[in-house]
């Protein structure tokens, strides 16, 4: 029997893990860090403790506006997300449109197509259009790449679906839409669920769309916070940013419970 | 067809949303790029972004780091994933968990974390001033070393998680058999292991290509004005000095460049896919 694994490589491959962790969540670290510091300079390590930066973020106007434009904006973001992606991935999903192969990659496309381009496309349009830009600019803009999310782990729900069930449910009687209601959706509602936790968190992290379409009464949290960076950081970015992590973290773990994070990151 | 009315009704709010609002902005802010104002055919704006030495250096930036972003991902993606196939599959979670958080929080966020640490009086210049390999009062920051880096922790997890699925559904027996066949470990990684995970590097890398061209909060806030890359001078163009058809030309050229890399994705994915 040959060594499965030498001992010399298994040691070096967790120190090898590990410096890339430390790596990949370093910034991450360091941001929370600062965000307790108790000084008034952003450092890392931090100097003493203290939740002085977070009372200031809280108390701050500039940073719970843009939080609460942020946090409606993503909500509105979610819900027409999650209703106009779910409909697209159960037909998309019967395969029984025409050009169902074409239309899933054209649906998709947001995902890989770069950004800039379709914020600057945009901005062009809406100007042009509607006039100048507002919140349901944004609304728009954040929608059309939420959507993709919605549809792609709708679909992973789909795609472990007993195929019968609505066939089952038309032989007995069910019309179509009776059968979409009362036996594909609720089906579906883990994939439309975490879907729903993608799109909110693309939309309250997003800042390429949002830094092309804002207007001056218009800031959301990431914006807020590239303004800052772009003049003078200190620590209550941190705090914000911080508070930013937590609800990412927050939705990871909400869309891991109910998917299970590997089945839609893969 | 008739009977699938009701698949065309539940998928029309999104295709429409699609067309009107992606298709339709992309391809108008295509189409302006090539067209004079009385809406003739002109390259004069992509020529111009072609010829002029400063535009020329922008390309150039933009695919060098891209290239060197994409190397330094698949060097360590391709280990990192198939450490992360060989474990257990709880731990495979919280690796996948761990290396995906990056990924989900805000891009101002992460760069503000490596502003923090590449900066003067950061971690980073610290430790290396106490290895004596910088003077005082060194910075990291408006270095490209610090685009690459920043960039790098982005677009890793995209280069792992396309390896990872082609590993994953590699017969492990293949490995085994290498091994009893009297390869040592290293050999079973590089003649059985690496060329099966060929078409997920490949795929992980034009992913990561197209993505790291594309991207531009991240290299204008650690590279700093005076390092632009593409993306960085179409944001520019359009919102500095508003010439919009120009900004459209620069459009166009990253559009083409990212499409030409996405067909062989696609089919790559296909491919392992199906």
């Amino acid at each position: 029997m040959v060594e499965a694994v030498p001992t010399g490589v298994r040691a070096a491959a967790v120190i090898f893990m590990l410096l890339v962790l430390a790596f990949v969540l370093g910034p991450l670290v360091v941001v929370a860090g600062v965000s307790f510091t108790a000084g008034d300079y952003v450092t890392f390590p931090p100097e003493g403790l203290s939740l002085r930066w977070y009372r200031a973020v809280l108390s701050a106007d500039v940073y719970t506006h843009s939080a609460i434009t942020s946090l409606r904006l993503a909500a509105l973001v979610t819900l027409a997300a999650t209703v106009i992606g779910t409909g697209v991935a159960v037909a998309l999903h019967r395969r029984r449109i025409p050009g169902t192969g074409f239309l899933s990659a054209l649906v998709l496309s947001p995902l890989v197509l770069p950004t800039i381009v379709f914020a600057l496309g945009l901005l062009m349009l809406w100007s042009s259009v509607v006039g100048r830009t507002s919140f349901y600019s944004l609304w728009l803009g954040h929608t059309v790449i939420a959507v993709p999310y919605v549809i792609r782990t709708t679909l992973a729900v789909l795609a472990t679906s007993d195929p019968f069930l609505e066939e089952a449910a038309r032989t007995m009687g069910a019309g179509p839409w009776r059968t979409l209601f009362h036996v594909t959706l609720p089906q579906c509602l883990p994939g439309i669920a975490a879907g729903g936790f993608f799109a909110f968190n693309i939309s309250f992290d997003e800042a390429i769309l949002s830094l092309f379409l804002r207007s001056p009464d218009i800031m959301t949290l990431p914006i807020q916070i590239y303004t800052q960076l772009e003049f003078s950081p200190d620590p209550s970015i941190a705090a914000a940013s911080a508070l930013m992590i937590a609800l990412t973290i927050f939705l990871i773990v909400a869309i891991d419970r109910l998917l299970g994070i590997q089945r839609v990151a893969a | 067809m008739a009977s699938h009315r009701e698949d065309w009704a539940i998928a029309a709010p999104g295709l429409l949303l699609l067309l009107l609002a992606f298709l339709v902005p992309v391809g108008s802010i295509l189409a302006l790029g090539v067209r004079t104002e009385g809406g003739e055919f002109t390259p004069a704006y992509v020529i111009r972004f072609l010829t002029e030495p400063y535009y020329l250096g922008i390309s150039w930036r933009t695919i060098k780091l891209s290239v060197v972003i994409t190397l330094v991902c698949a060097l360590v993606g391709f280990p990192f994933a198939y450490i992360m196939a060989r474990v257990g599959p709880r731990l495979r979670l919280w690796l996948v968990i761990l290396i995906t958080l990056p990924l989900m929080t805000s891009v101002v966020v992460r760069t503000f974390g490596w502003m923090v640490l590449l900066g003067r009086g950061g971690l980073v210049p610290d430790i290396m001033r106490s290895l004596g390999l910088v003077r005082r009062n060194y910075t990291l920051m408006h270095t490209e070393v610090a685009i690459v880096v920043g960039m790098v922790q982005i677009l890793f997890p995209f280069m792992v998680l396309s390896i990872l699925g082609v590993i994953l559904r590699m017969d492990p027996r293949l490995e085994e058999a290498a091994r009893v066949m009297g390869c040592t470990f290293l050999q079973s990684v590089r003649r059985v292991v690496l060329p099966v995970a060929t078409p997920g590097i490949v795929a992980g890398s034009l992913l990561v290509f197209t993505l790291s061209a594309s991207y531009f909060i991240t290299p204008s806030l650690l590279g700093g004005a005076r390092l632009p890359v593409l993306a960085g001078s179409i944001y520019e163009t359009a919102t500095r000095t508003q010439d919009w058809p120009f900004a459209a030309a620069q459009s166009l050229i990253l559009f083409t460049a990212v499409l030409l890399l996405l067909f062989p994705y696609i089919r790559l994915t296909r491919k392992a896919g199906g």
